[in-house]
């Protein structure tokens, strides 16, 4: 009996997602794809001259990344700032350095899949936007919350990279966090 | 060469061409960003997504999670919130008691909807609103102790705004709507919500229909303690309660640019519940409290002020037909064979006036300044008995002889307010402000108001508020007029609260918190009668203090729990007695919370637990304590996301539970029972 209730409580943990606020969701996608624009090497990440903006998803978030991408195919029509884009949702599972992707999303998901996320957005020297703000202490550099009034923190200790070089006026709008201040 | 050099000189101005446009780019993009950041901002504070950092102490219900819970209508929903309890009277006029605060007194708390306040002005409270079904809901903000003045509307203990689906957001879905239930007590309810563009004009319209048939034994009635003096003890009865319901509401909200208009009709009709003389009445007897308000607005914002003119008008009206003796009972020397019957109807009428204006002018504040007029009146009201000579049960018209209630009442009230929401550094913000009001009666006079907010860092935030507010008597405790339980007098001072808050607000995660909030009330002038002395008078006072801790989070990834207890106790004298060291009537450990697991996208489960302390009498009540009582309900909910519709099946009070709210000394000498266990299944389907 007892294994039959733990098989259950098991098996449907894999068939639900995480809570989400739908309203930071919405501010997420309206945001962060603006904050990957203010990025002055953002030409380097044009994939065939397109921006991939990939959300990265556990697999039972399915339907969150699919709100989270029509959202943002919604606010931003066809282009972003004048580029070309492309919203891809990719498992955590596929994710990989090849995976095709001028920045990522990272929902919630394992501290694992976080640090996985979180690594091969490093390796490939794209930008990579959290939202859980907890996750930045895994080196995702961007997160959202709305406090008093909205404010984007950045992960102080992944910024100077060498692909990343963002416009001053966005240093000037951000809250830098470190580690162990999360 | 100089064809180098002119070379030299188009690479240099491309180069610059470029510059400039990535300038130009960057400009618009951090212009574009600050608007968004701006916009959502806006929107968490209007929706009270950020309430943790706002300078007050705030429970947020989400009707869509409530849902889930079975949670049926606003009175279900409130039961919810931290240090809340319920109480009735005689005619089952229920009222939310926030933080213990005076239970027998109505009108400590407002119930704004959409912003416009929906208090009768008869008895200052929202009975008739709280059986309001959560499917017309899209949230419910609690604000709770003296600091939730908005736009000079003065809460005294709390106030609930209720926000509909009118509210309405770009990008957000949509929520049209039908809705259909069925439930014990042969509940059935049909309504609808409906939101619609036309060019520029946005409009919203819910309406929804709901009767039962609930008659809950009680008794022996308030004649067996003398309600109807001594002579007419032996005849008194135990039965059934009328405390059946049949209502109807449409709720019309429109905007066109900046002007907006707010409209609801509410038809609300109840049985006759434990009687107006304490002796219970017959099963058709009846109450109307119906209901009318249309507000008309116009907002601005011209640069750096932002304009908010308001103008309103709401009728409401106590409106009883109702046996009010029962037969054979004996009135100064009079026998009413057949019984006494009785019609009473008093038609009120409130006018409003408010400007605001907001200031942002000024680096980091937030200056709101304004007034608001009110004119109260009462404009029709009849009075009509069985023959008080004769004995004889055919009704005579008593409205200019022997009225109830006094047909010209009438109070202006003005109120002028002075805010300044002022951020000092990233960390800390203050508000302050100070309100002042005067009436054609007494006047509150200055009431000030100062909040401070720390936010340490996002996981934690800290909050000390004091404030000063007010009650104005209600119309009953000024007005009412040759009635054996209730004499009212124009005298009457306001009472006042000076209110201590301390928060403390924990957050583990985006979605998990802890909030500890510690809380004195200090109130004077508070308006009391008795049995045995019916005259409405400032006699009591009330020192109450406590603490409410307040969780929200996860147990696993995919369940929600929320829990809350409060703790209150305090001390009260009546007409200068010696300080009673106990809070008559009021629970001292309130728990309440709910747990929903979900087992898949469609399906979940729900479970609510509410434990309401045991109450203690006043010093002259002799009666044993008020029993403390646990509920639990549970609720299954399966949605269909291909088909856009959800069916909701809830038990309520599954353990059958004895819940009582404590009635007044000298009358249901039992107190007035409530429903035991109860279903419930709703229907709704989303377009």
């Amino acid at each position: 009996m007892i294994r039959i209730f733990l098989f259950f409580i098991l098996f449907v943990q894999s068939l639900f997602g995480y809570n989400y606020d739908s309203l930071l969701l919405k501010a997420d996608s309206s945001i962060f794809p603006k904050i990957m624009l203010m990025d002055k090497k953002i030409k380097n990440k044009l994939i065939d001259n397109k921006i991939i903006y990939t959300i990265v998803y556990d697999e039972r978030d399915y339907e969150t990344a699919l709100d989270v991408k029509e959202y943002i195919e919604n606010t931003f029509k066809k282009y972003m700032n004048g580029y070309p884009y492309a919203v891809d949702l990719v498992k955590f599972s596929q994710l990989s350095v090849n995976t095709e992707a001028s920045a990522l999303y990272v929902l919630k998901s394992s501290t694992e899949n976080i640090k996985k996320a979180a690594n091969i957005a490093r390796q490939k020297g794209i930008i990579s936007f959290s939202y859980d703000i907890n996750n930045l202490k895994y080196d995702l550099l961007f997160s959202l919350i709305i406090e008093n009034s909205t404010i984007l923190y950045l992960n102080k200790e992944y910024l100077h990279t060498n692909n990343i070089d963002f416009v001053d006026s966005l240093l000037s709008m951000v809250r830098f966090i470190g580690k162990n201040s999360i | 060469m100089e064809t180098e050099k002119n070379m030299k000189y188009k690479i240099n101005c491309f180069l610059l061409a470029c510059l400039t446009t990535l300038h130009l780019q960057a400009d618009d993009l951090r212009a574009s960003l600050f608007s968004d950041m701006k916009e959502f901002n806006t929107i968490a504070t209007q929706t009270k997504q950020n309430e943790h950092y706002q300078p007050y102490i705030i429970s947020v219900f989400k009707s869509k999670e409530l849902e889930k819970l079975g949670v049926s209508n606003l009175k279900e929903a409130l039961m919810l919130v931290p240090g809340v309890d319920m109480a009735t009277d005689n005619f089952n006029n229920q009222t939310p008691i926030f933080r213990g605060s005076n239970p027998f007194a109505y009108g400590q708390s407002k119930l704004l909807i959409d912003g416009v306040v929906v208090n009768n002005l008869f008895f200052d409270a929202y009975s008739e609103y709280l059986s309001m079904p959560i499917d017309m809901i899209k949230r419910i903000e609690v604000i709770r102790g003296p600091g939730s003045k908005v736009d000079g509307i003065n809460a005294y203990a709390g106030s609930i705004n209720v926000v509909t689906y009118a509210e309405d957001f770009k990008g957000f879905e949509s929520n049209n709507k039908v809705v259909f239930k069925y439930g014990s007590y042969d509940y059935g309810m049909g309504g609808f919500v409906k939101n619609f563009k036309i060019q520029k004009l946005k409009g919203h319209i819910d309406f929804y229909y709901q009767k039962d048939n609930k008659n809950i034994s009680s008794g022996p009635d308030g004649v067996s303690q003398g309600s109807l003096g001594p002579a007419n003890v032996g005849l008194s009865q135990s039965g059934d309660a009328p405390l059946w319901l049949d209502e109807y509401s449409l709720g019309i909200n429109l905007k066109y640019q900046e002007f907006s208009l707010k409209a609801r009709l509410l038809q609300y009709k109840q049985g006759s519940a434990y009687g107006i003389n304490f002796a219970l009445p017959q099963k058709s007897d009846r109450i109307k409290l119906p209901s009318y308000y249309a507000e008309l607005g116009y907002a601005r914002k011209i640069n750096d002020v932002h304009i908010d003119i308001k103008a309103g008008v709401k009728y409401d009206a106590f409106d009883s037909k109702a046996k009010l003796m029962p037969d054979n009972a004996s009135l100064n020397g009079v026998v009413f064979t057949n019984g006494g019957y009785g019609e009473h109807y008093a038609k009120q009428r409130v006018m409003y006036q408010s400007t605001y204006l907001t200031y942002d002018g000024v680096s980091n504040h937030h200056i709101v300044f304004g007034y608001r007029v009110t004119q109260e009146k009462t404009i029709d009201m009849k009075s009509k008995l069985s023959n008080l000579t004769t004995g004889d049960a055919t009704l005579v018209d008593y409205t200019n002889t022997l009225p109830f209630f006094d047909k010209d009442a009438y109070r202006n009230v003005d109120t002028f307010s002075l805010q300044d929401s002022y951020d000092v550094n990233e960390k800390l913000s203050a508000l302050y402000g100070v309100n002042y009001e005067q009436t054609s009666y007494k006047d509150a006079g200055f009431e000030p108001r100062i909040s401070l907010v720390y936010r340490q860092d996002f996981n934690n935030i800290f909050k000390a508020i004091y404030s000063t507010s007010h009650r104005n008597p209600s119309w009953q405790e000024m007005f009412t007029k040759n009635n054996h339980s209730r004499v009212g007098s124009t005298d009457l001072e306001p009472e006042k609260v000076t209110s201590y808050e301390l928060a403390y607000i924990r957050n583990f995660t985006s979605d998990s918190y802890l909030q500890s909030n510690l809380f004195y009330l200090i109130n004077k002038n508070q308006i009391y009668n008795s049995a045995s002395n019916p005259a409405y008078r400032n006699a009591a006072k009330t020192d109450i203090y406590g603490i409410e801790l307040e969780y929200k989070g996860h147990i696993l990834p995919n369940d929600e729990l929320y829990a809350n207890y409060t703790y209150l106790d305090g001390s009260y004298t009546v007409d200068g007695t010696s300080k009673n060291s106990s809070l008559p009537n009021v629970a001292h450990h309130l728990a309440k919370g709910y747990y929903i697991y979900y087992f898949s996208n469609a399906f979940s489960l729900g479970t609510t637990l509410k434990y309401v302390g045991s109450k203690e009498r006043m010093q002259t009540d002799l009666r044993p304590r008020v029993k403390a009582y646990t509920t639990l309900d549970t609720a299954l909910n399966y949605k269909s996301t291909q088909y856009n519709y959800t069916v909701n099946v809830s038990v309520k009070n599954i353990f059958n539970a004895d819940v009582r709210y404590p009635s007044p000394q000298n009358t249901y000498e039992n107190d007035y029972t409530q429903e035991r266990r109860t279903f419930l299944i709703a229907f709704k389907k989303s377009f």
